[in-house]
């Protein structure tokens, strides 16, 4: 015979109700909400800037299938339209305005800045809630209320990278290798900003265009004049080659880069001696979680997309969560949405916490990771400067 | 200095093997192909499905990807070429881009965006001398090069079928009257000129990775390297592609790593102002 008190009938029965209110207002608030809801994405899917743009879509993608799988927003599914971008910001503007035309609740767009740079005034005359992972740091300083970024950006790299580089591992002459593009260009110039601060000079500032193969005249040179450390900030496949050929070339420098440097794509095409002893100053990765549960979402990824997650993956993913509990709560009124993000403090996602600031800035902890061999290991989350 | 002339000569070659199939279509069917960049690509990335995800050895993976290989570069004249045959030569060349394009995209959704590695069918130690470093897949590189130089100057010169083949490009109709096999020369010819691009794919997958997108910026290289040299010169193919090897080397060390890709056509651009049929191109007439 089972005996249940008085006590736990009338703890359990508070427990219930209290349940079901909040269900209720979650349904209420859902309510406004068409159904399916509409969630629109533009990323590049094709072209050379197409490995970056699937890590947005799988974010997006897995996010949304999981939760139209648990049941949907309060009961309702999420209709998630992609549009292709390629490589061409003009590709990325007629992307956006057919996911326009569809009059979605909320749009994300990829990490490219010169695509956003290109969407960002069509979206805000929209009124829609923009969700966005371009690092340039300029791009939330656009002015536009309706814009939010939920990944690291470049200025907060260009700021830590040089300082953990001088003044934790003690390197004061650095040559610079950054891809001669919108999003390394803008690094170098401010890494080089940040090490005149540190009253550091680079002895050597280099480039290579985006379709680049041999960087060794680059690394020449700065070997050529003495550097002791590297700090590189490419995409994975360049980055990769770049430490290829430093294995090439016998040159070992003290290196550290933004998080390219330890993405599984990155080591899956190093040796252990290439990979070992380099440092990542950039958005949390999922690999190096001690959490089975992060670890396994990682693995179902890659089982899904033949990709491996990264931060970007981590941060796409973490933003449908986001606006999921956020419709629950203000349901699809797209001024509450963005009302909503704006106040958004301590949300807790898979790896870090966001945070609004003003500009629109959400993600402010970085990760610091070390390669053992070709393992990358944490070795601590960093915080921007004043957060 | 030492270390720059043998990664400048690494890079050259490269090029020029990419114009070397890109010399043979043209002095069969007069016909710039510039998916060439892109048959490289579906070269590199059929070596390593064969090598890496089939693991198979290194020597057959190449063996099975020279065979398919060819059999693309027929099915892509069947394609391209045949059906437009006759008409004004740049709308065969238009196509060709636009087959360029359908092939990145074919491979972006066979093999996916991730880059990836072929293992070198060389190994060892590399060699040091003097502060140079030179590996053994530079080495096999070079090596490469030089045997297919002499292998499609005998095929062109020596052999019946590159009398057959110059006879081909020089008046196809009068070739066909004369009883020459033209369309089985034009076969071979696109099927050896895919050859050449999934030789040069599979050196280049070990050194700068396979992606779907590779083959635009050598193929576009390898254009330019014909036009230096002096289209259908195929001395000048090599010698051009070593020399833009050494140019962009030495340039982005030198000048700026920044305009790294622009030196290729400022030098391509003062060659043609300079020399208007390329450094070796041979001074042609025209039918009237």
């Amino acid at each position: 015979m089972f005996h249940i008190s008085l006590k736990t009938v009338m703890v359990g029965t508070a427990v219930i109700c209290l349940s079901a209110t909040f269900v209720q207002e979650s349904m209420a608030a859902a309510a406004s909400c068409p159904s399916p809801i509409p969630f629109g994405l533009t990323t590049a899917l094709t072209g050379n800037l197409a490995l970056l743009g699937t890590q947005a879509r799988n974010g997006v993608e897995f996010a949304v299938d999981e939760i139209n799988a648990g049941g949907g927003i309060a009961g309702k599914t999420i209709a998630l339209a992609t549009e292709d971008t390629g490589a061409s910001s003009t590709d990325a503007l007629n992307a956006m305005n057919r996911i326009l035309e569809g009059k979605p609740v909320v749009i994300f767009s990829s990490m490219i800045s010169p695509h956003v740079f290109a969407q960002t005034e069509g979206v805000t005359k929209s009124e829609t809630p923009f969700l966005v992972g371009a690092t340039n740091a300029k791009v939330t300083a656009q002015g536009s209320k309706w814009l939010f970024r939920t990944h690291v950006h470049d200025g907060q790299l260009a700021d830590l990278i040089p300082e953990y580089l001088v003044k934790s591992l003690g390197k004061t002459k650095p040559g610079i290798m950054a891809v001669a593009d919108d999003y390394g260009l803008g690094a170098s110039k401010g890494i080089q900003a940040a090490l005149a601060k540190l009253n550091v000079t680079p002895v050597a500032v280099t480039s290579y265009a985006p379709s680049d193969k041999d960087m060794s005249a680059q690394l020449l040179e700065i070997k050529d004049k003495d550097a002791d450390s590297l700090i590189l900030f490419g995409r994975p496949a360049d980055v990769t080659l770049v430490m290829k050929q430093m294995g090439d070339l016998g040159i070992k420098l003290t290196t550290i880069g933004n998080a390219s440097m330890v993405a599984q794509t990155t080591l899956n095409n190093l040796s252990a001696s290439e990979a070992d002893g380099n440092y990542a100053i950039g958005g949390m990765i999922p690999q190096t979680s001690t959490d089975p549960h992060i670890l396994n979402w990682a693995k179902r990824v890659q089982d899904k997309y033949r990709v491996p997650a990264d931060n970007f993956t981590v941060s796409y993913y973490d933003t449908v969560y986001l606006l999921k509990s956020i419709i629950e709560k203000v349901g699809c009124d797209k001024p509450a949405i963005r009302d909503a993000l704006a106040a958004t403090k301590d949300w807790k996602g898979m790896l870090i916490s966001y945070q609004a600031d003003p500009q629109g800035d959400l993600a402010h902890t970085l990760g610091i990771y070390r390669n053992k061999g070709k393992t990358p290991e944490l070795i601590g989350p960093i915080k921007e400067s004043g957060f | 200095m030492g270390q720059l002339v043998v990664n400048g000569l690494a890079l050259g070659s490269i090029y020029a093997l990419v114009a070397l199939g890109l010399l043979l279509i043209f002095n069969t069917v007069q016909i710039v192909n510039f998916a060439q960049g892109q048959l490289l690509m579906l070269g590199a990335f059929i070596g390593i499905s064969g090598a890496v995800t089939h693991e198979l050895p290194v020597a057959i993976a190449w063996i099975v990807t020279m065979a398919a290989m060819a059999l693309i570069g027929i099915v892509f004249m069947v394609l391209v070429y045949f059906p437009l045959r006759g008409r004004p030569p740049f709308l065969v060349i238009l196509t060709t881009i636009a087959m360029g394009i359908v092939l990145e995209n074919l491979a972006l959704i066979i093999w996916g965006p991730l880059p990836v590695s072929l293992p070198s069918p060389v190994r060892g130690a590399p060699l040091r001398f003097a502060g140079v470093v030179i590996s053994m897949h530079q080495l096999f590189i070079f090596a490469t090069l030089a045997a297919i130089l002499l292998l499609q100057f005998l095929l062109l010169t020596k052999t019946r079928f590159g009398i057959l083949m110059q006879a081909t490009a020089q008046d196809l109709h009068t070739a066909r009257l004369v009883g020459i096999p033209v369309n089985r020369t034009i076969a071979v010819a696109f099927a050896f000129g895919a050859m050449l691009s999934g030789v040069a794919g599979l050196l280049v997958a070990p050194i700068f990775l396979a992606e779907p997108t590779m083959g635009g910026s050598l193929g576009l290289k390898g254009f330019v390297v014909s036009v230096i040299g002096g289209f259908g010169n195929l001395p000048g193919a090599v010698l051009g592609g070593l020399f833009l090897g050494l140019i962009e080397t030495f340039g982005a060390r030198y000048i700026s790593s920044n305009f790294r890709d622009a030196y290729a056509f400022i030098v391509m651009i003062a060659v043609l102002v300079a020399w208007p049929r390329g450094l070796f191109g041979e001074k042609s007439s025209e039918k009237v």
